[in-house]
């Protein structure tokens, strides 16, 4: 299977002021990126965010190619949300939406680049912790983390090797020889993802 | 022991008359696709739950005190991929401690003791879609190893490499201290365990030395063609 290419960029070893910024100051940074999309109404506000966090990027020493890796899976995606809300709303309002999506996986992508996954679930521990008192396990909630972030690219890999199958067998233009694959394949996918988890007694409750 | 599907129009028995004690120190189970072979294999780490009768590890129940069984039984399975949910073998193995060590700077030490333990460190930090498949299967076996089993199973670890990687992958299972429980289709390897169970149709059709089990395996095979 190929197209494994991460949404968010992989962790970067390193020790840029990024690097050592608390977590938590990056937890806020991708947090206030977020609100960004609700609150900023003019575009060149939005491209100028967008530029101050790819500077910040670039700071972090992972260098700009992976910062274009980071953001090229959802290119399509972003040129369709363009032209039709450019369509609809005119183009500013559509250069807001597509920057500010931009923001937001930027954002991200700085801090998956710049802490070690293990970091970031240990945050997400810390955050889940007070609903220890609801019952819920936080090392639960850290787990559905890393598992969002392992499926997003395994299922991307498999709808581009489905859509080669398909092209193989003249079938590219048939929803039903792409849609109906990817979605088994997803959930053999999760099965498989679920078993391996319980024989490594990942995901049991707390002792 | 058996184990059954009973959601099916017609119950099928996965695994009948099953009874077994296995103690030696390298055991290997071989037979065609579709045998039992992968239903008695997870049958030890709780992954399956028999039907009727009981499996236990050291006495603890497969059923009963499941989480007991999986901290002393490891599972390797044949697809590394499926097995890695971390992007990098580093943070896969971290992964496995989380539960048992809770200190995040212990953790890193652990496992990068368990990456050395397989010669892995140089690959720790690559993303597991850049390691050959054997290199993958190691990465997975090393997230398995590091909250120390004391049993490890692995079911047909070998298929999917080629030759150079199954051979590495050999050797790293010879110098493991921990009870192995494997099944294969490599009859060479299958050759090098202490004793070997051949299963057919859901029942153990021989059990014995590894060369027996070997020809026995060969006879099954050669007779199940020669009868149509």
């Amino acid at each position: 299977m190929r197209g494994h290419g991460f949404l968010l960029a992989n962790y970067v070893p390193g020790n840029s002021v990024i690097h050592r910024t608390p977590l938590a100051c990056k937890f806020l940074l991708v947090v206030g990126s977020g609100l960004v999309s609700f609150l900023v109404v003019d575009w060149l506000v939005s491209a100028a965010v967008l530029a101050a966090l790819g500077a910040l990027f670039l700071l972090t020493g992972a260098g700009p190619q992976r910062l274009v890796s980071a953001v090229r899976p959802v290119g399509l995606v972003l040129v369709v949300i363009g032209l039709f809300q450019w369509w609809q709303l005119g183009g500013p309002t559509a250069a807001r939406i597509v920057l500010n999506i931009l923001v937001c996986v930027v954002a991200a992508s700085l801090l998956t680049a710049t802490t070690p996954m293990q970091r970031i679930l240990d945050g997400v521990v810390s955050l889940a912790t007070p609903f220890r008192r609801f019952g819920a396990d936080p090392e639960r909630f850290a787990l559905t983390i890393a598992i969002m972030l392992r499926s997003i690219p395994y299922i991307a890999g498999a709808f581009a090797d489905v859509r080669d199958s398909a092209r193989a067998r003249g079938l590219e233009r048939n929803p039903r020889a792409l849609v109906l694959p990817v979605f088994i394949t997803t959930v053999a996918f999760a099965r498989q993802t679920g078993e391996a988890l319980a024989a490594r007694g990942l995901g049991d409750a707390e002792d | 022991m058996a184990i059954a599907v009973d959601n099916r129009p017609e119950p099928k028995s996965l695994l009948q008359d099953v009874t077994l004690e296995l103690t030696e120190q390298r055991i290997g189970v071989i037979g065609a696709n579709g045998s039992g072979k992968s239903t008695l294999l997870r049958l030890i780490n709780g992954l399956v739950q028999p039907s009727s009768g009981t499996v236990s590890v050291e006495g603890a129940d497969t059923v009963r005190a499941v989480r007991a069984v999986r901290r002393q039984v490891g599972f390797v399975f044949t697809d590394p991929l499926s097995q890695l949910v971390m992007p990098t073998g580093r943070e896969d193995v971290e992964l496995s401690l989380r539960r048992p060590v809770r200190n995040g700077a212990e953790r890193r030490r652990l496992a990068e003791s368990a990456l050395e333990r397989l010669g892995l460190l140089p690959l720790a930090d690559q993303s597991i879609y850049e390691l050959s498949g054997g290199e993958r299967q190691l990465m997975a076996l090393a997230a398995v190893l590091a909250v120390n089993p004391a049993v490890l199973v692995l079911d047909e670890p070998s298929t999917l490499l080629d030759l150079r990687n199954r051979e590495l992958l050999r050797r790293t299972l010879s110098g493991l201290d921990q009870q192995i429980v494997m099944s294969t289709h490599d009859l060479d390897l299958a050759l090098e365990m202490d004793r070997v169970l051949v299963v057919e149709a859901g029942r153990v059709m021989f059990d014995g030395g590894p060369a027996a089990a070997v020809d026995a395996y060969r006879a099954l095979v050669t007779n199940g063609l020669a009868a149509p």
